[in-house]
């Protein structure tokens, strides 16, 4: 429920004009005004619009005009949260389909009757790209040669995990420096980000200020699995009663906010309308919030 | 599992069909009468904008609320509440789905509902409406179950089977079939949580009185006090023009538009017997004389 208030001043509507029609002279043979006369509306409000003569304002229909007091309302509609969706087991359509209808495409097509959940299964791909070298600096010993340079030492594990993660060389020679940054530890060679660096090929860029920024040319590839029997499961997506109004809001990890400070009288309370489950004490902004 | 879809605010395209509006008057914040509430015809005094670009198209939101000065132009404070329209029905019956037996649904007769608010109830309309319960003994104090509603979630014309339940009993359960004038409407929360399996929610009984309700919109409740002064009419007092009439002392203040806004009578009250001044008197005249049009006086 909206509450509004309002003042208005009814002079607005009060008639102030005399017109020459009611005046008449009285015994004495003074001005005066015929009070009786229908069209004498002065101090009063009436209840059709009239003219300065007193006459009605007629529409394009010839009807009389309502006198009226127009207040401009806004009318909103507000959409409460749902609720969270709940996975359930369901019974599927029997003769299940086992060929893709003509350019089926799991994402654009939804869900479709009788469709087995290999329909949604898609292959593995890769990713590449070209990036800048910034990343090389993790991977480097701590050792330099003679001329001061870094040294790269192959198979050497900078990652700060080394029993789960490998972040390291892989191989080295005159031409380039190839490195995986955050592949599993038994798996190598078929996760992480696969990095190779040229020593001698350069990328020249201008930096988000215009100024010339330059470094070694690097590529980057990346496999990914796709969507398979690991990732992927059919399930009936229902709202439980229960969980009517119980949702998750958007969590955001950011690693940098503004705060706005005590002198915005608004901060604290900005702050709080963040703030609607007790989960959220302990994750907005990181962990802002103490009590 | 997904997490769930948000909520928003949008700008309400109510149409004027879907809202009640109801108004009270008191002249003074001390009134001690209980609030008397009158209804208002909202197709006479609420007008929807229309969008610019394409005038048969509502703009939405944006409602202008004309307000009749036959009524509206006392002082005093009128408290104006809009909200969605209701609908008042007796509930039919109460019962399942004969194909589905775990669903359990209130039934409308829609015969019994007023002809211009029947499409209101076609398969599907009644989704998102609120329905709130009257006692069944009405008259004993407060008819309405407070704070006691149910959202429908979907409605359907439904046909009345009776099923045999053996040892000579039967019930009746319902089917679609859009030929019926029963609507069949299944309400949310109508099952029990997990938690405890035989607590199932209150739908209604049947033969209750309900009151169906639209959420088409947010209720309003506009507080207007109509003043005689504000800053404007104080500012005829200290800037406008005035004349003073040396002749019959009538002391008249102008608006701004030259217009005879209030005249006084200024005069001396004397000793009847010496003759001595005793007061000067200004005292506001009823009797609007005429004859001080500014204009008029100042046309020389």
């Amino acid at each position: 429920m909206k509450y509004i208030r309002k003042k208005i001043n009814l002079e607005n509507f009060t008639i102030r004009t005399i017109p020459k029609s009611v005046l008449i002279k009285n015994s004495e043979g003074k001005t005066v005004i015929d009070e009786n006369n229908p069209k004498y509306y002065y101090g009063r409000i009436p209840e059709y619009k009239i003219d300065n003569e007193g006459n009605f304002l007629l529409n394009s229909f010839g009807q009389k005009i309502r006198n009226t007091i127009n207040i401009d309302l806004y009318l909103t509609h507000k959409f409460d949260d749902m609720g969270i969706f709940s996975d359930n087991p369901y019974t599927p359509k029997t003769d299940t389909l086992t060929t893709k209808p003509q350019g089926f495409n799991s994402f654009t097509y939804g869900r479709l009757a009788g469709a087995p959940v290999n329909f949604y299964y898609t292959s593995p791909n890769s990713v590449s790209g070209y990036t800048d070298d910034g990343l090389l600096q993790q991977v480097k010993s701590y050792r330099k040669d003679v001329n001061g340079d870094d040294v790269y030492v192959p198979n050497l594990n900078t990652s700060d995990n080394t029993s789960n993660v490998f972040s390291g060389v892989l191989s080295e020679d005159n031409e380039k420096t190839i490195y995986k940054i955050g592949a599993n530890i038994n798996d190598i060679n078929n996760s992480g980000i696969n990095y190779t660096t040229f020593k001698n090929k350069f990328t020249k860029t201008k930096d988000e200020y215009g100024f010339d920024r330059s470094y070694k040319t690097t590529i980057f590839s990346v496999d990914n699995s796709g969507w398979n029997e690991t990732n992927v499961s059919l399930s009936a997506s229902t709202k439980k009663e229960e969980y009517l109004g119980v949702v998750f809001k958007p969590e955001v990890d950011s690693a940098v906010f503004i705060n706005r400070g005590i002198a915005d009288i608004f901060e604290r309370h900005a702050l709080l309308s963040e703030i609607k489950t007790t989960n959220d004490i302990d994750t907005n902004r990181g962990g802002f919030i103490r009590i | 599992m997904a997490t769930g879809n948000y909520g928003t605010i949008r700008p309400a395209d109510v149409s004027i069909d879907d809202v009640e509006i109801y108004y009270s008057y008191t002249p003074n914040r001390e009134s001690i009468t209980n609030v008397e509430l009158f209804p208002l015809d909202p197709a006479e005094v609420l007008i929807p904008a229309n969008n610019p670009d394409n005038v048969t198209e509502i703009f939405g939101g944006l409602y202008t609320l004309k307000l009749p000065t036959s009524v509206f132009g006392t002082k005093g404070f009128y408290n104006i509440i809009i909200r969605p329209k209701q609908i008042r029905t007796t509930i039919q019956d109460c019962s399942v789905l004969v194909d589905n037996q775990d669903v359990k649904g209130i039934v409308f007769d829609i015969n019994q509902i007023p002809i211009d608010l029947q499409n209101r109830f076609e398969n599907g309309n009644l989704v998102g409406y609120r329905v709130e319960y009257l006692k069944e003994q009405l008259g004993t104090g407060q008819d309405k179950i407070q704070n006691l509603f149910r959202i429908i979630t979907s409605n359907n014309r439904s046909l009345p089977i009776t099923q045999n339940q053996g040892n000579s009993n039967a019930s009746v359960a319902y089917t679609f079939n859009d030929n019926s004038t029963s609507v069949f409407c299944t309400v949310s929360p109508s099952s029990a949580p997990a938690i405890k399996p035989n607590a199932i929610p209150f739908i209604g009984n049947p033969q209750q009185n309900v009151i169906i309700t639209n959420t088409f919109f947010d209720p309003v409740m506009l507080e207007i006090e109509m003043v005689e002064f504000d800053d404007e009419t104080l500012a005829y007092a200290l800037f406008s023009n005035q004349t003073k009439s040396l002749e019959d002392g009538i002391y008249t203040i102008y608006n701004f538009g030259n217009q005879i806004y209030r005249q006084y009578n200024l005069y001396e009250v004397k000793d009847q017997f010496t003759g001595k001044p005793l007061f000067e008197v200004r005292e506001q005249k009823f009797t609007i004389d005429p004859t001080k049009d500014f204009d008029e006086i100042t046309d020389f």
